[in-house]
């Protein structure tokens, strides 16, 4: 089963995005990150196909953890989904910048998420 | 989450959101409240704390985007423009004082509000028209500066972390750059398993002297167990010295630049003005322009110089208006007072032994004369140091009010909960330890109390239940009472609870008073399963304990199928007293003299006996006598012809404790006490008294209580 990784701060916030991701046609396991700190550890103990993630968090930022996602050999593979508040148009540049994979702005439709992550737990990745 | 249809889940969701969002706006009004209070103390250059600015903001952050989840526009839109506001203010364009500003917590206020008509269609709907012109007020108010634009080519970092800083901690980096702060980066490798405590241990260490701007990870040279962090920091002390000051194992400092001199209109950050300040790269030699001083790292007394000249050191030397002190920073200056005092009474003893002997009773009249002044303004510096700690309810009252919003939605109850008396003013100390025994009492009300509305309206009731908070003063106490128009207390069920727990004897007649009285027995519980929302926290015999060791009582009165009232009586400070000192046989005690109303010497036929109580006619009025020998099982002394009655008042509660002789007032400044003595009820603690030793001070609150309730028994 693929797994995913949910980060968000806000409890309803992470709530709506994990009933989204829930009812995708192939099932997936959902695993919720309150922080940027508690996805520093849950990263080396369980293999994530995606990364959901926001930006405005209270100890490292969602920009911080897309950089050491994408700096270690280990999960720079690993398909991430920045879903963060509009307004913040310059963070957008810096995300898709930095190497997200996807971009969605809340409110987000969780069609549109569940669309961008069919695609992205489809692709093909390298590291199997 | 428009155009989903995804129903289900908003439903289940929009409960949490209601509960979370009304955390966040908590936190809000607690921050918002900080964030002014700050202001009002700091220069008009100096400024607020960052982080606080920054929780602020990600607090309407999140609100507006979790209200766009759910659709709940009004509370969305307005929460997007507290978000503009707040955003601009952390991002430097806005200033604290504009007018938009002081707007912030009418806003929150207002969200408040909109938040509790959330599933109302009408409510709803008038919600987005108060909403819609709070937020023209804000518009208009709104007065931005420019955006920042400037990089920053001429600092040595790593492009990696300047690209993951957000918006705002770009801002920071400038505001820094703007500020002459020494900029550094520090660099640690932590174990994996422990990365967090011990980041936030370097963290607070670099709070104490700086702020840090971003954190940025990055994995460890053996990736399996170890990761790097990446702070980047800005001080007002010398990179050097801050290296100096953290010294940890596995961390580099290095300085990433060497801080300009501040601009010294920072109102006016006009570009060029920015531009030839611009900061200076570590490798490349100081700029030799006549507005730069020399640069850091040649001497250390440029760094102070430097450092003088900044707005913020200047701004520390000048603090004007409001301070924000360390409540125990309060208790060790209300010590010293206590210690001057008692010196100040051994002075008098002293004074009046000389003047007593001949030879030197002009000294000894001098030396009172002194003394007397001494007196009045250590009075004067007791009272202003205890006038420091008094806060005014109104605090704990906000509290309560937004716990019971809370309640009222899980419970799902109408109850309305109104205050009067919010500005009464009590020790700081005590208003802290209130908070908990107030809050069961009132979780009591809103769940057992106040019945469900059918119930409500079958007995005649208003719909919506009432709880009503009212505190005032009385002399040197404060009585808090809580009321409402509940279903009242059952004197026969808790009589019948009491029995089966084997609380009470089923022949013991008890008096309704003293039936309710039972509640307060510890681990009294009249429902057989815990509530949800009073089995957390205290229960009615926490409630009492709380209240006794702040010396105050509580006391309920209620009404069967009409409603229950609590009353918390307490004194208005912990700290010094004026002392009764009393003897008894060869004992010293002393009595807290705001609870003493007179002293009356009477003669032994002057009191009443009957089934075995002592009664005093005072002035028409019978007053129950009890004697303080009995109290504490001291062996009793001949009993004089003339004794001593000190009547004291607590509440509306009136007791004569009759007592050998009287042995004037004193000052004296309560401590408590340690080992098994601590335990015993009617002794509040121990006091020294100038020349006199220590002396046991009476708990008056427990000695009327035990002995009114006694009298109801007999």
């Amino acid at each position: 089963m693929q797994r995913i990784l949910i980060v968000e701060d806000s409890a309803t916030m992470r709530a709506l995005l994990t009933s989204s991701l829930e009812v995708l046609e192939t099932p997936v396991k959902i695993t919720e990150a309150e922080s940027g700190f508690e996805a520093l550890r849950l990263l080396p103990r369980h293999a994530f196909d995606l990364i959901v993630t926001d930006i405005n968090m209270p100890d490292i930022n969602g920009l911080e953890l897309l950089s050491f996602v994408k700096s270690d050999a280990r999960y720079r593979e690993i398909p991430l989904v920045v879903v963060s508040t509009e307004g913040s148009e310059r963070d957008r540049d810096k995300g898709l910048g930095l190497g997200a994979d996807s971009y969605l702005v809340k409110p987000f439709d969780p069609e549109a998420l569940r669309e961008v992550a069919r695609d992205l737990l489809a692709r093909p990745r390298q590291d199997g | 989450m428009s155009g989903s249809g995804n129903a289900s889940l908003e439903g289940k969701a929009l409960r949490e959101f209601v509960s979370e969002a009304e955390e966040i706006l908590d936190q809000l009004l607690t921050d918002l409240a900080d964030l002014f209070d700050q202001r009002s103390s700091l220069d008009s250059d100096a400024e607020v704390d960052p982080d606080l600015v920054n929780r602020v903001f990600r607090s309407a952050h999140s609100l507006k985007g979790l209200a766009g989840m759910f659709g709940l526009d009004a509370i969305g839109d307005l929460a997007h423009h507290l978000e503009d506001v707040l955003d601009g203010l952390r991002l430097g364009r806005i200033e604290m004082d504009s007018p938009a500003v002081s707007l912030l917590e009418s806003v929150v206020l207002l969200l408040v509000s909109l938040l509790e008509g959330v599933g109302d269609p009408d409510r709803e709907a008038a919600a987005r028209e108060t909403a819609s012109a709070k937020i023209e007020e804000l518009r208009s108010a709104l007065q931005e500066a420019p955006a920042e634009e400037e990089g920053f080519s001429n600092l040595s970092i790593d492009p990696q972390l300047l690209r993951a800083l957000t918006e705002y901690e770009e801002h920071r980096l400038r505001e820094s750059i703007r500020r002459g702060r020494h900029l550094s980066l520090v660099d640690s490798v932590f174990e994996m398993v422990s990365f967090e405590e011990g980041l936030a241990e370097l963290s607070a260490a670099i709070r104490e002297v700086g702020e840090v701007v971003s954190t940025l990870p990055s994995p460890g040279d053996s990736p399996e167990r170890q990761i790097r962090f990446s702070l980047l920091v800005a001080t007002q002390i010398s990179v050097d010295q801050l290296r100096t000051r953290l010294e940890l194992p596995n961390t580099t400092v290095q300085s990433v630049l060497v801080p300009a001199e501040p601009q010294d209109t920072p109102e006016d950050p006009s570009p060029s003005e920015q531009a030839t300040q611009a900061p200076v790269p570590p490798e490349t030699d100081p700029l030799p322009s006549a507005e730069t001083p020399p640069s850091s790292g040649e001497s250390d007394g440029a760094v102070a110089e430097g450092e003088a000249k900044s707005p913020d050191i200047a701004s520390l030397r000048s603090i004007s208006g409001t301070v924000r002190v360390d409540i125990a920073k309060l208790d060790e200056l209300m010590n010293l007072v206590g210690e001057l005092v008692i010196q100040r009474a051994a002075i008098e003893e002293i004074a009046s032994k000389l003047a007593r002997e001949a030879l030197t009773t002009h000294i000894g009249q001098e030396l009172t004369k002194a003394n007397r002044l001494l007196d009045r303004k250590l009075k004067e510096l007791q009272a202003g140091v205890l006038e420091v700690r008094m806060v005014p309810l109104r605090q704990v009252f906000e509290k309560l009010s937004r716990v019971v919003r809370r309640l009222r939605r899980d419970l799902d109850k109408d109850v309305a909960l109104e205050f009067s008396g919010a500005d009464t003013e009590l020790d700081k100390l005590i208003v802290e330890q209130l908070v908990d025994p107030l809050m069961h009492i009132v979780r009591n009300a809103v769940d057992h109390a106040i019945e469900p509305e059918e119930e409500r309206a079958t007995c005649g009731k208003p719909r919506q239940g009432m709880i009503h908070i009212e505190a005032s003063q009385r002399g040197n106490y404060v009585l808090v009472e809580v009321r409402d128009d509940g279903r009242g207390l059952d004197p026969t069920l808790i009589r019948a609870r009491a029995e089966e727990m084997d609380l009470v004897d089923p022949s013991e007649v008890l008096s309704e008073k003293e039936i309710f009285d039972l509640l307060f027995l510890p681990g009294f519980s009249t429902r057989s399963e815990v509530s949800e929302t009073s089995g957390r926290g205290v229960g009615m015999d926490v409630v009492r304990s709380n209240l006794t060791s702040l010396g105050g009582i509580v006391e309920l009165r209620s009404d069967l199928g009409r409603g229950t009232a609590v009353t918390l009586t307490l004194p208005i400070t912990l700290a010094i007293i004026r002392a009764l000192v009393v003897v008894v046989g060869d004992h010293r005690y002393a009595i807290p003299l705001n609870s003493v109303l007179e002293t009356l010497l009477i003669a032994d036929g002057e009191i009443q006996r009957s089934e075995g109580r002592e009664i005093l006619n005072l002035r028409g009025q019978p007053l129950l006598l009890r004697r303080l020998s009995e109290e504490l099982e001291i062996e009793e002394t001949e009993r004089p012809q003339k004794q001593y009655v000190v009547v004291l008042g607590l509440g509306d509660l009136r007791l004569g404790l009759v007592v050998d002789r009287i042995a004037g007032q004193q000052d004296a400044v309560i401590k408590p006490i340690r080992g098994p003595i601590q335990q015993i009820r009617g002794i509040a603690g121990a006091t020294e008294l100038g020349d006199q030793g220590a002396v046991l001070v009476l708990d008056i609150a427990s000695l009327v209580e035990d002995a009114v309730r006694r009298k109801e028994c007999a």
